[in-house]
């Protein structure tokens, strides 16, 4: 089921999971590309009114504005990017741009002389405080103040940006020979270069600073929603580095260092980069003078706050109790509520892991709706529906409570609490047995691209919420049989959780699962066992039980009790009742398999009395399934078909394949036993019935693989038409039956005795 | 790399350097003399300010030679005579700063000296104009991005050179000076190597491998040539690498040997005392060294360190006022200058004087602590961690700026988050009890009392510097009510205050008396328990507490209770345990829960 604490990092680029960028104080600079953009709004100034076609005005306006924001280009993509709004236009500012650069340093400060001019006038080209004016005064300023060396330095870094662009446009238009005398020095340079370029390679040159920010940014976000489209963990941390040594307080880079390290599980460079992140923040929160004192302390709450969540991730949990006990005092005592709400979310999380306590829950959701947290409140309500459906709440609650956090995702366009909730019903629906729902629900997640105006753009693809929602929808698929389907499904998930990511795990266990399933259906148990160990290492719990199933299969009962014992103790202390149950049936099994059905009658019902309560309907349904096998086993077989009769609706709606096919089978035994007494004619009615769901039995099973299982609905279906004198079909069967024979193993457990 | 030293044409050392004798043997003092004053002319000729010092430094200490021994200076060759009047100009516009002009007169010069001086000029004219450049770049990102743009063609001749095998050892030391600007440390490291190799005098190239050393690992795997200058470079080495033991049997060995004169190795006896707290022998030490070399500025910064910590506020100043005389803008001035003033609590200029040094030299290490010390003292928390922060970035291995960044969080009442830094601190220097003091300190405060007493237990362990471990560890066995333990504790501490013999005032002497006498009590060994008893008499805060106990022991005594001689007595008085119980200082690996880094 999804949990939710992934979600509660402080991430200072975001805010209620939208991701910003800009957040770092830019100030202006000019640099060559500033220039050249200068040049392109001149010379729009200057063409007339009739000289550029409305369409192509309106394209240029369009422009205008990423030109202006966005991060510095090369020359070439200027040229090609004007070029596609304005033809002629990208031609008069290629000649001026050249003129400028060919020319000498006095052009270029002409030029900004001549900057100024477009204010003044009766009728100004640029108004003073529009997007384009107030850019216009800024670089007219920040020219102004470069001192006399800068200036000159801006004119060399001018020619150079000019210089790489005709290279690149000369490359591109024509590979025009170079000259013997050029290819000379060509070849000297590159022997040169030759030794150098390895270095070269890993610092590709700096970044200019919005370059570096919408680096930052857009990796940050790709990390947290599609980590398989972000680079690599190791170069993202060559760039960082990069980044690093050329501007050491570029306090962000710390962060998704950070965030990078996460990625790879290092516990020591993530706390290093996380202090280092913060120690950078704190100088930078103290200098803005709108943050001022506030600031300051602000950073140290959330850094105690964010060691306590790094701790948790990594699993010291003690660690990270002493961290946020920190945070909560630090925050408790300058009263930031909404750090202290933080905090109690994350102590929730803390102490969800210990025990399962709903008040401090119940708390924190009051809270943050109280301070308006709708981010928070809603991931409590969550966690809190998620805890309740454990402990039994009635679904139209949980689900009402779900419809209402819907509703606050919605207002607020918390897509990725959106994809959560889904994600959440369709593993609450699996709790319930309902797996049509569940399957529905599944596929509304994944068809849930649609949405794209809402998460403005935003595809989350790496979240845990997809994860689970995959992995049940394999799980799902392997119930009914369809095993490539679920393998495709695994597959995919391979592709998008790679298996160091951090939520592989989840879909690791399913594909061990339906691997392990697979084996014991075939009976090959020795398989089955050497997966139980990769099961155990991902889910102990799981791993235990599995373990126990194979040794019962193999027929090892004493030690399969006494797992199970082992294992019944353990869960009913952590109160996992769905696994409680799952572990009441396998010992009731045992009983019946041992030839002792009247000891496993009170613990079925033990088992069905728990499953009524917690409203699992898949599991209460395989209770009753078992019970009327003990019933049918105790010489009751009317008693177990009227029984039957109660578990076999929903297990034919919602029920695994090869449920289905037990219940048949099972219905096909009790029929036949109760048909013992009956007068001949309509005795034979009711063998023909039981035949008939044999057959179906007998589908069912195949869908599955279960060769044992059909083997044994042969044999029935072959004694049955023995009995009503049909040779014809009875000798088909036994046929049938003498080849699943020959190649399955005898296990020595008595036809009758397997449900 | 020994091979490939080999095959380089060894220009000078075959010429007229006689071979070094090898290391550790110190018998011929003349003919390292020889040497001393050979490598001192030929890095003066070469611009080598700083190795042409260092060696001429080592000379003087060494007795004079007779006119009958001394050198003549080496032979002019066919080359040098040719470049003799180009390199006769060029090192006149060098030694005025003229960088570019020298290498521009220099340019096709053949001659090896020249060679180097070309080089070295367009190398040092590149740096001038990286340090130039940073004051006016273009934006922020640039700032860092200011390059010395001459590097590249330096390495791209050198690297030609070297591969044809015709750098001289001067050559080498240059090529590896480029190639560790370039951050290119492993290379740079080889090239050193070789330098030393093929000219062992020059101490610039050895200085250059220090800086490149990071731990005793790597030092293990470098071939370095057998000659004498080997041990003043392991020594200097061992300092850097708070080797200190190591460091000084190194060079009182070079003083045995007869270099007992040499302020250089006097000085560096000193940074290592100080290095280890050893206050008293470094201060006297450095007081020698004034003596000796009074207009000596280098390492005063050392010693200001070590009259700050005294407190010795008339030797500061006068040290201070002495040294602004001789060069007001020398960093270790300023730095002298900032501690006078932190001394006198004029936080503000010492911080001041601190930010001119690093004005004067962005790469000083210590002004960036020092600075941060001083922001604390104005609980200017967030400038203290930037200096801090700054410190680090300076040198990973500053183990007081890490200290100094738990502090300064735990000033913010942050114990939890200031663990790191105090463990990172304590990597770096495992034995300074200050580092494990502290940690223990915090684990209190987080209430890990276990994790708290293998810090107190082990800072005591190590050599405990206040002598406050081991009260505080006897305070939290108090509050786990292991009062045995606590005794002990208390036993030890008050045994390590006499053993010392220092007469400063302890104030939890009193406490540890009034322990131990209601400890005995409890444990009815009357004769111990009014000893200490007695003891707490003495003191003000405890004398009413020690007389109310005297009079209950006098009380039960006199009521017959025999003091029991046949029950087992725990422990003894402190007189008598201090010969056979004390407890072997086992320094056990300290193992704290080590989930966080």
């Amino acid at each position: 089921m999804a949990s939710v604490h992934e979600s509660l990092y402080f991430n200072p680029m975001m805010t209620n999971g939208v991701v910003h960028a800009n957040v770092f104080g830019i100030k202006d600079w000019v640099t060559p590309y500033k220039i050249a953009v200068l040049v392109l709004l001149n010379e729009m100034g200057r063409t007339g009114e009739g000289a550029v076609s409305l369409m192509e005005r309106r394209r240029l306006n369009q422009l205008l504005l990423p030109l202006l924001q966005g991060p510095d280009i090369t020359l070439s993509k200027l040229y090609k990017l004007i070029e596609e709004s304005c033809p002629q236009l990208a031609n008069s500012v290629q000649i001026r741009i050249k003129l400028m650069a060919e020319g000498e340093l006095k052009d270029m400060e002409q030029f900004f002389d001549d900057l100024s001019d477009s204010f003044s006038g009766t009728e100004p080209e640029v108004h003073k405080t529009s997007v384009v004016g107030l850019f216009l005064r800024h670089m007219i300023l920040a020219y102004s103040k470069l001192s006399f060396s800068q200036v000159f330095k801006l004119y060399t870094a001018l020619q150079q940006y000019f210089q790489n662009g005709e290279k690149k446009t000369v490359e591109d238009a024509d590979m025009e020979l170079p000259s013997r005398e050029e290819s000379e020095r060509k070849m000297e340079k590159e022997e040169l270069d030759v030794s150098i370029r390895e270095e070269e390679v890993s610092c590709s040159g700096p970044l200019s600073q919005k370059q570096a920010e919408f680096f930052l940014s857009q990796q940050a976000s790709l990390l947290k929603n599609d980590e398989t489209k972000a680079l690599t963990p190791a170069s993202l941390q060559k760039e960082l580095n990069n980044l690093l040594k050329f501007n050491p307080d570029f306090a962000e880079a710390h962060y998704l260092s950070y965030l990078n390290n996460l990625r790879v599980q290092d516990v020591f460079s993530s706390t290093h980069s996380l202090l280092h992140y913060f120690d950078r923040l704190i100088l930078t929160g103290a200098e803005s003078k709108s943050n001022g004192e506030e600031g300051y302390g602000r950073s140290l709450r959330y850094a105690a706050l964010n060691l306590a969540a790094l701790h948790c991730r990594f699993g010291h949990y003690q660690q990270a109790e002493l961290a946020l006990q920190e945070a909560i005092r630090i925050a408790q005592e300058s009263n930031d509520h909404v750090c202290l709400q933080h905090c109690l979310s994350w102590l929730y999380v803390l102490g969800q892991k210990r025990s399962d306590s709903y008040v401090l829950l119940e708390h924190s959701v009051k809270k943050a709706v109280h301070f308006g947290l709708p981010y928070l409140a809603s991931l409590g309500i969550q966690s809190l529906v998620q805890q309740r459906a454990f402990a039994g709440k009635t679904a139209n609650k949980l689900m009402d409570a779900l419809k209402d956090s819907d509703l606050l995702h919605w207002k607020h366009s918390l897509s990725e609490l959106i994809d959560i909730s889904i994600a959440q019903k369709t593993a609450i629906w699996r709790l319930y047995g309902r797996s049509t729902m569940a399957l529905q629900q599944a596929q509304l997640l994944l068809s849930m691209n649609s949405l794209d105006s809402v998460n403005a753009g935003v595809q989350q693809n790496n979240t845990e919420s997809f994860a689970v929602a995959l992995g049940h929808l394999a799980e799902l698929h392997a119930e009914q049989g369809c095993f490539a389907a679920a393998s495709e499904v695994l597959k995919h998930l391979k592709e998008r959780f790679p298996p160091n990511s951090q939520h592989a795990q989840l879909w690791m266990l399913c594909d061990q699962k339906i691997q392990f399933d697979r084996a014991m259906n075939d009976g090959k148990y020795h398989l089955a066992d050497s997966i139980v160990t990769g099961i155990t290492a991902l889910n102990s719990i799981e791993g235990v039980y599995r373990k126990a199933i194979v040794l019962q299969a193999q027929n090892q009962m004493s030690e399969a009790h006494k797992l199970l014992q082992k294992l019944l103790i353990h869960c009913q202390k952590i109160r996992n009742t769905e696994m409680v149950i799952s572990v009441l049936l396998s010992v009731a099994e045992l009983y019946w398999r041992s030839s002792s059905p009247t000891i496993a009658l009170p613990v079925l019902l033990q088992a069905l009395a728990l499953s009524k309560e917690y409203r699992l309907q898949h599991l209460a349904s395989e209770t009753v399934l078992n019970l009327a096998f003990a019933q049918l086993i105790l010489g009751i077989p009317e008693q177990a078909l009227s029984l039957l009769h109660m578990a076999i609706e929903p297990i034919l709606a919602d029920g695994a394949v090869l449920d289905k096919g037990r219940a048949m089978f099972l219905v096909a035994k009790c029929q036949v036993a109760s048909a013992a007494s009956y007068e001949p004619l309509k005795k034979a009615a009711v063998l023909e019935a039981a035949i008939e769901n044999l057959s179906e039995a007998k589908n069912y099973f195949a869908k599955v693989d279960c060769k044992e299982q059909i083997r044994d609905v042969v044999y029935f279906q072959a004694r049955l038409y023995h009995t009503l004198g049909k040779t014809q079909e009875r000798n088909r069967c036994a046929m049938l039956f003498r080849q699943l024979h020959q190649d399955l193993p005898f296990h020595g457990v008595p036809l009758i005795n397997l449900l | 790399m020994a091979a490939s030293s080999s095959v380089v044409p060894v220009v000078v050392s075959a010429a007229v350097v006689p071979a070094l004798s090898s290391s550790g043997d110190f018998s011929n003092l003349r003919e390292i003399k020889k040497q001393l004053l050979l490598i001192a002319g030929l890095t003066r000729e070469r611009g080598l300010l700083h190795s042409s010092k260092w060696s001429a430094e080592l000379a003087f200490s060494l007795p004079a030679l007779p006119l009958s021994e001394l050198q003549p200076p080496p032979p002019i060759t066919e080359e040098d005579a040719q470049d003799m009047d180009a390199y006769t100009l060029a090192k006149a516009y060098f030694d005025v700063k003229e960088y570019d002009r020298a290498a521009h007169f220099l340019h096709g010069c053949n001659s090896k000296k020249a060679y180097f001086l070309y080089m070295y000029s367009r190398y040092l004219s590149g740096e001038k104009k990286k340090d130039d450049e940073t004051v006016d770049s273009l934006g922020p990102l640039e700032k860092g991005q200011v390059k010395n743009e001459a590097l590249r063609e330096l390495r791209v001749e050198l690297s030609k050179k070297h591969q044809a095998r015709e750098l001289d050892g001067f050559g080498l030391y240059l090529y590896g000076v480029v190639l560790r600007k370039l951050d290119l440390v492993k290379e740079a490291i080889d090239v050193f190597v070789e330098a030393t190799h093929v000219l062992p005098l020059h101490w610039g190239a050895w200085l250059e491998l220090c800086n490149l050393i990071t731990d005793k690992e790597m030092l293990k795997f470098l071939s370095l040539p057998d000659t004498w200058m080997k041990e003043f470079f392991l020594a200097h080495i061992y300092t850097e690498l708070q080797l200190i033991e190591e460091a000084l049997q190194k060079y009182q060995n070079l003083i045995d040997v007869g270099f007992s004169k040499s302020s250089y190795i006097v000085s560096q006896i000193a940074v290592a005392y100080h290095n280890i707290r050893d206050i008293d022998k470094a201060l006297s030490i450095f007081n020698e060294l004034r003596k000796q070399d009074p207009y000596r500025i280098e390492n005063m910064d050392t010693f200001s360190n070590l009259l700050y910590v005294r407190s010795m506020k008339s030797e500061l100043s006068y040290l201070a006022h002495n040294l602004c005389e001789i060069d007001k803008y020398r960093v270790e001035t300023c730095c002298v200058i900032g501690n006078y003033y932190s001394l006198r609590s004029q936080h503000e200029k010492a911080a001041l004087y601190f930010q001119r040094a690093l004005k004067l030299n962005p790469r000083y290490l210590g002004a960036w602590t020092l600075m941060g010390h001083e922001y604390m003292e104005m609980k200017n928390t967030s400038a203290a961690i930037q200096a801090y922060r700054h410190a680090i970035e300076v040198n990973k291995r500053d183990y007081r700026a890490w200290y100094g960044l738990g502090q300064t969080y735990e000033i913010l009442k942050m114990p939890f988050y200031c663990l790191y830094y105090y463990r990172r601190a304590h990597q770096l220097r495992p034995n300074d009890s200050r580092m494990l003091v502290a940690l223990g300190e915090c684990y209190e405060k987080l209430n890990q009392l276990v994790e708290a007493k293998k810090c107190y237990w082990r800072a005591y362990a190590v050599g405990d510097v206040e002598k406050m471990a081991l009260v505080k560890l006897a305070k939290l066995h108090e509050q786990l009510t292991e009062s045995e333990q606590a005794a002990q504790c208390y036993i030890k501490y008050i045994q390590d205050i006499y053993s010392c013999g220092e007469i400063v005032e302890h104030l939890e002497e009193s406490t540890a008396f009034r322990y131990l006498a209601q400890y005995y009590f409890k444990c009815k060994l009357w004769d111990e328990a009014s000893a200490c008893a007695q003891k707490c008499c003495a003191f003000n805060d405890t004398r009413e507490e020690g007389k109310a106990l005297l009079r209950q022991i006098l009380q039960l005594r006199n009521q017959g209770e025999t003091p029991s001689t046949e029950m087992p007595a725990p422990f003894f008085l402190p007189a008598s345990l201090s010969a056979n119980n004390t407890p072997t200082r086992r320094v056990s690996p300290l193992n704290l829960s080590s989930v966080t880094p």
